[in-house]
């Protein structure tokens, strides 16, 4: 690529922290998040969740949100991981109307439809609630806490929502339509998508186990993560410096099945054959990569089969952190480009916890902690429909 | 950032107008009706009958528009496809939540779930077409379809693609129509509503298109001087506009033009076609193909007084979207 593209703040919530300096104290202490369904309303108490640590109460009062102002819990932990963003990135409230918002989400304000569907329906309760139902509501509803920014859209790709903001991003900067963008993508578990995984079979009762012989599903998870994009002479003119580099991007559909992956995991070998490309990296350099690794005997195959293609006998390093967080779908591409970026900060391999037996044919991911210096890292996010995309984030040069 | 050439090659809706063809040029289907669905096509010659029984209406209109705009661009295939829905798969998702409020959770389906999600149909129209390029869908409101636009315009200057088929797709069921009026939505003072299915394709280079795309920006609550600025880049002599029968947008849009385009004439075109969230795809549709006739139907002119037939030669799409959201969009014969 031409002008590298600067990661100068992100932030972060999700069932392992309700910020950067927490996530990376679990990510380190191999401390997962998953548990026992705490906050959802739901019947289905048998399956273990990634909830983020905070009622929507706590969370309003951590924003200093009235209790009387209409909220959905993905924009709530959306404002949450925006806030640490734009600090982060010493952004100020009058610089927001030059900055573009991307925002990533597939179930928005599903949370409150399914609670008052019928009284949508059948009466005039709640009814201020239809407004915010939909996805851009919902991106609207996140960045307006924080002031009126130049232009804001929604992408929903399902669980590479997040990764394909980070891409536009990209895309707006290098075409010179901004000189900051802040993109990620935020999504809280709703009865919706629970019910819908389950209608489909894929939920394991127990802790999930990606890349092991005996996974069986994966267990939702919830959060929000935004990262902030900008050009080096913004940057410098602004005297921030970049914490990581986003040098390539990938997004290629799999073209296969409505709801699973190809068995040559040809969408994937795509999208992360197009990030090394545009990075003009060769496969060798890369250190370390982030699965999806839902811990679903069809994605994980896939995912294998498809790093096996590009990478040959020589895979680098590679974990799934589903473990951690559970499957933060939407959010998913910019929780976990966060994880590498604190991977790269610090000097190691987020491990792949609850792993045991190698699958058939498949990676073996990294099952103890590994201390080593990184320099390119490869973060996949793939969702539902094939929609794949694959982020290569580096340290930046000192 | 150097402009590349950026052609319309192509563009099909299905929409309370006859479908797949330009009948609403001379003859529009009239309607009384404030919520009105779309006149279906048979779907038999884009999918077969054992698939279609399985789709949703939106998955069907998704699948005949690609089609026959791909079809009809002279390519063999796309570099990229791009969605845009406002409110995605809403007869899933209405199926679903009314199963899930009362039935509970025990026995539910994953039929409706698995057809639920916004990127079901651009992920759809990839299997049907086979295509592993770029794709991803948008929903954002009244620009979902301008964001997948603009996504092609941008890849389309980085020279990452040459062509691209962007599609705004949306349902409307007699349900979520009464729900969306309750919420404020649509459907307010005069407006009359409907669905929309509208692909356009999009390439650097082609001897035969409709016309030409030249510029194109999206705005969140800008100031008017922002818009303003803005504007100078987007002169053109007809504006179609969204008028629609909601007084308040409406006023808007008659102030807003008058400040910024003079006494450029102004089109409108949701008196045919209904408002929905990806209307705006059907702006750029109507005013490709007026482009390429050459002429402007009478019945869509704001003032009968401007009515007349010379040629066109540039039409701006103007789009204010909830009053927060701007995109203009500048074609050019």
């Amino acid at each position: 690529m031409t002008n590298p593209i600067l990661i100068t703040g992100c932030g972060v919530v999700s069932a392992i922290g309700n910020n950067k300096a927490e996530t990376l104290d679990a990510l380190l202490n191999n401390r997962s998040g998953v548990g026992p369904l705490v906050h959802l309303k739901t019947e289905h108490k048998e399956f273990p969740v990634g909830e983020v640590k905070m009622s929507d109460d706590e969370m309003r009062k951590r924003l200093n949100i009235s209790d009387n102002n209409i909220t959905t819990r993905t924009a709530l932990m959306g404002m949450i991981a925006l806030d640490e963003a734009l600090k982060e990135a010493k952004i100020t409230p009058e610089m927001i109307p030059n900055i573009g918002f991307i925002s990533g989400t597939t179930v928005g304000g599903m949370d409150m439809s399914e609670q008052y569907y019928l009284d949508y329906v059948n009466n005039e309760n709640h009814k201020e609630y239809i407004a915010v139902h939909d996805c851009g509501s919902c991106s609207e509803m996140t960045a307006e806490h924080f002031g009126k920014f130049a232009f804001i859209t929604t992408l929903s790709t399902a669980c590479s929502s997040a990764a394909n903001a980070i891409i536009l991003g990209a895309n707006m900067i290098r075409c010179g339509e901004a000189d900051i963008v802040v993109v990620g993508g935020s999504e809280c578990i709703t009865k919706f998508h629970l019910n819908g995984f389950n209608s489909l079979m894929i939920l394991d009762t127990q802790w999930c186990r990606p890349f092991d012989a005996t996974r069986a599903g994966l267990n939702l998870g919830e959060g929000a993560a935004y990262l902030v994009l900008e050009t080096e002479e913004s940057a410098k003119r602004r005297g921030v410096k970049a914490q990581a580099i986003l040098s390539g991007y990938g997004n290629a559909c799999d073209a296969f099945h409505q709801t699973a992956s190809s068995p040559d995991g040809e969408g994937a070998f795509r999208a992360m054959k197009e990030a090394l490309e545009l990075a003009d990296i060769q496969p060798d350099k890369i250190d370390y990569i982030n699965a999806h690794g839902t811990g679903t005997p069809n994605n994980d195959a896939s995912e294998s089969t498809a790093v096996k293609r590009l990478f040959g006998e020589n895979v680098p390093p590679m974990s799934s952190t589903k473990q951690f967080t559970g499957h933060t779908t939407s959010a998913s591409g910019s929780i976990e480009a966060v994880f590498c970026i604190l991977a790269l900060q610090n000097g190691f391999v987020p491990v792949n916890l609850n792993w045991s037996q190698p699958m058939e044919d498949g990676i073996v991911p990294v099952h103890q902690s590994v201390k080593k210096e990184l320099k390119h890292v490869l973060c996949n996010a793939f969702g539902f429909g094939g929609n794949d995309s694959s982020l290569l984030i580096s340290k930046p040069e000192l | 950032m150097m402009k590349k050439d950026i052609y319309v090659l192509s563009a099909k809706q299905i929409s309370m107008q006859q479908p797949l063809c330009e009948d609403w040029m001379t003859q529009p289907v009239e309607y009384q009706t404030p919520f009105n669905r779309s006149i279906d096509p048979s779907f038999k010659d884009y999918i077969s009958p054992i698939e279609a029984r399985r789709m949703g209406k939106i998955l069907k209109r998704a699948i005949a528009t690609s089609k026959e705009a791909i079809k009809a661009s002279g390519l063999d295939s796309v570099d990229a496809i791009i969605t845009g829905t406002g409110y995605g798969c809403i007869e899933n998702t209405e199926f679903f939540l009314d199963a899930l409020s009362k039935d509970g959770e025990q026995m539910l389906s994953p039929t409706y779930f698995m057809q639920s999600t916004h990127n079901t149909i651009s992920s759809l129209v990839a299997i049907q077409t086979k295509n592993h390029g770029y794709n991803v869908t948008y929903a954002h409101k009244g620009i979902s379809f301008d964001s997948a636009l603009q996504d092609a315009v941008l890849q389309m200057r980085l020279g990452k693609i040459n062509s691209a088929l962007i599609g705004g797709h949306d349902e409307l069921t007699e349900t979520f129509y009464r729900i969306l009026k309750k919420g404020g939505m649509m459907g307010q003072d005069d407006e009359m509503c409907g669905e929309a299915a509208v692909s356009v394709v999009l390439g650097t280079n082609n001897d035969d298109y409709l016309c030409k795309l030249v510029n194109f920006k999206m705005l969140h609550k800008p100031t008017l001087e922002k818009l303003k600025a803005v504007a100078k880049d987007f002169q053109a002599d007809y504006i179609l506009t969204g008028i629609s029968g909601n007084h308040k947008s409406d006023k808007a849009y008659f102030a807003e033009t008058k400040e910024l385009f003079g006494d450029a004439k102004l089109l409108k075109y949701k008196h045919i076609f209904g408002e929905s969230f990806t209307s705006s795809g059907i702006g750029v549709y109507v005013a490709a193909q007026c482009l390429k006739a050459g002429k402007i139907p009478a019945h869509l002119f704001v003032n009968p007084s401007e009515i007349s037939d010379k040629k066109p030669s540039k039409i701006l799409i103007f789009n204010h979207s909830d009053g927060n959201n701007y995109s203009l969009t500048l074609l050019e014969a």
